[in-house]
């Protein structure tokens, strides 16, 4: 274990500025004043993270959906370092406690943006707030899809290999012949979901945040959000079909 | 994950398991999914003179939405249009045990009550009772 942190570590994370948003503008133990600071330049002590941190700002990236995979990195590594529990054994209980609680915080953030399907579902929660969890209506034919395979399905199960083995691989040939054509359905899924990436992250990177500005990327959740849910309900019949037919 | 007894029971003996044909009379089709973990449920009415004389689901999904759709059928049997559109998920989750992570599953058949009930009525010219105020307490 590295002799000089974390206290080395605390002026600077990596080459990056420390000016995320604490928990408390004041040091939980000498009162003195933390502007946003990983450690109270006084006494030394590490400060928690505040819970209501965006995993975003927790790891000093912007609100952007393709983002700097190196820098997510970098950041997370340094900042593990700055807060890992090791470099806190021998710290009274409180300063363990609070090297825990930003351990957790910040391996949460790192495991949800590194995910880019649990990014965009991150960025809708963050953005939309309780309207990400409005149900979207799902195209009904994508419905009536599911429901028809499940049932072919089923009866696929049902057949017993030396009962008919012809019929059995009929089905099976019609059950991985849908497969693949839903597979490119995920595919074109992804390909209109990457596009509404392309464009948050335009619009977010424009200057300003009027109401034309909200309204366009309000609408750009939308469609993830139904992107999203199509591409559960694709990704779940194309699991039970590999599953069933190979 | 225990899944209460309840839910083992419908689970394993599922009631009224099948469907009806969509376009027959009286018969309303609520086709829904639950976008957190993309299981599709399939509820079916069948009406005469407003009261639900039979149901009918196909779900799938896990095994607590298999016990709230199942449930669901037997709760709808035998109501009116109106007392059915009163069934909450609430209600199923009580009557199942349901954990918290288990809710979805049973928003999921309420749902599917709802657009059963609304297909019914889109359909049908069938009187408009579901404006009659729905009293009785679901699944008493
Ligand atoms: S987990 Fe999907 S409906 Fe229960």
């Amino acid at each position: 274990m590295n002799a000089d942190a974390p206290h080395a570590a605390a002026g600077r994370v990596g080459d990056r500025p420390r000016d995320l948003p604490m928990a408390r503008s004041m040091c939980w133990h000498c009162q003195s004043e933390v502007p946003g600071e990983y450690f109270c330049a006084k006494c030394v002590k590490v400060q928690p993270l505040s819970k209501d941190l965006d995993y975003f700002t927790c790891l000093n990236l912007p609100r952007a959906l393709n983002l700097d995979e190196q820098a997510l990195e970098d950041t997370f590594h340094a900042l593990s370092r700055t807060f890992h529990p090791d470099y806190f054994a021998t710290k009274d209980d409180s300063e363990k406690a609070i090297s825990l609680g930003n351990t957790a915080l910040l391996n949460a953030a790192y495991r949800t943006l590194k995910d880019p399907i649990r990014r965009v579902e991150y960025l809708i929660h963050l953005e939309a707030g309780s309207a990400g969890t409005i149900r979207t209506t799902p195209p009904a034919d994508l419905f009536d899809e599911i429901l028809e395979l499940q049932e072919r399905l089923d009866a696929f199960r049902a057949l017993s290999p030396d009962d008919a083995p012809e019929r059995r691989q009929t089905l099976r040939e019609q059950l991985r012949h849908d497969r693949r054509s839903l597979e490119d359905r995920k595919a074109q899924l992804d390909a209109r979901l990457s596009d509404q990436c392309t464009k948050w992250d335009a619009l977010q990177a424009g200057a300003g945040d009027d109401a034309a500005v909200r309204a366009q990327k309000d609408e750009i959740l939308t469609a993830m959000r139904a992107l999203l849910s199509n591409r559960t309900y694709v990704t779940n019949i194309v699991h039970d079909l590999a599953e069933t037919a190979g | 994950m225990a899944y209460s007894d309840k839910v083992i029971d419908h689970y394993n003996n599922p009631r009224n398991m099948g469907s009806f044909r969509k376009d027959e009379d009286g018969v309303g089709t609520g086709i829904v999914g639950a976008p957190e973990c993309g299981d599709v449920m399939k509820l079916q009415i069948k009406v005469e003179d407003d009261t639900i004389v039979d149901a009918k689901f196909k779900t799938f999904g896990c095994g607590s939405a298999i016990a709230s759709s199942s449930l669901a059928t037997e709760w709808l049997k035998g109501k009116t249009v109106g007392e059915a559109g009163a069934i909450k998920n609430t209600d199923i989750v009580q009557e199942l045990n349901l954990p918290p992570v288990k809710i979805h599953c049973s928003v999921l058949a309420e749902d599917a009550i709802k657009a059963a009930l609304n297909d019914y009525q889109k359909k049908g010219d069938a009187a408009s009772d579901a404006a009659q105020p729905a009293t009785s307490k679901a699944g008493a």
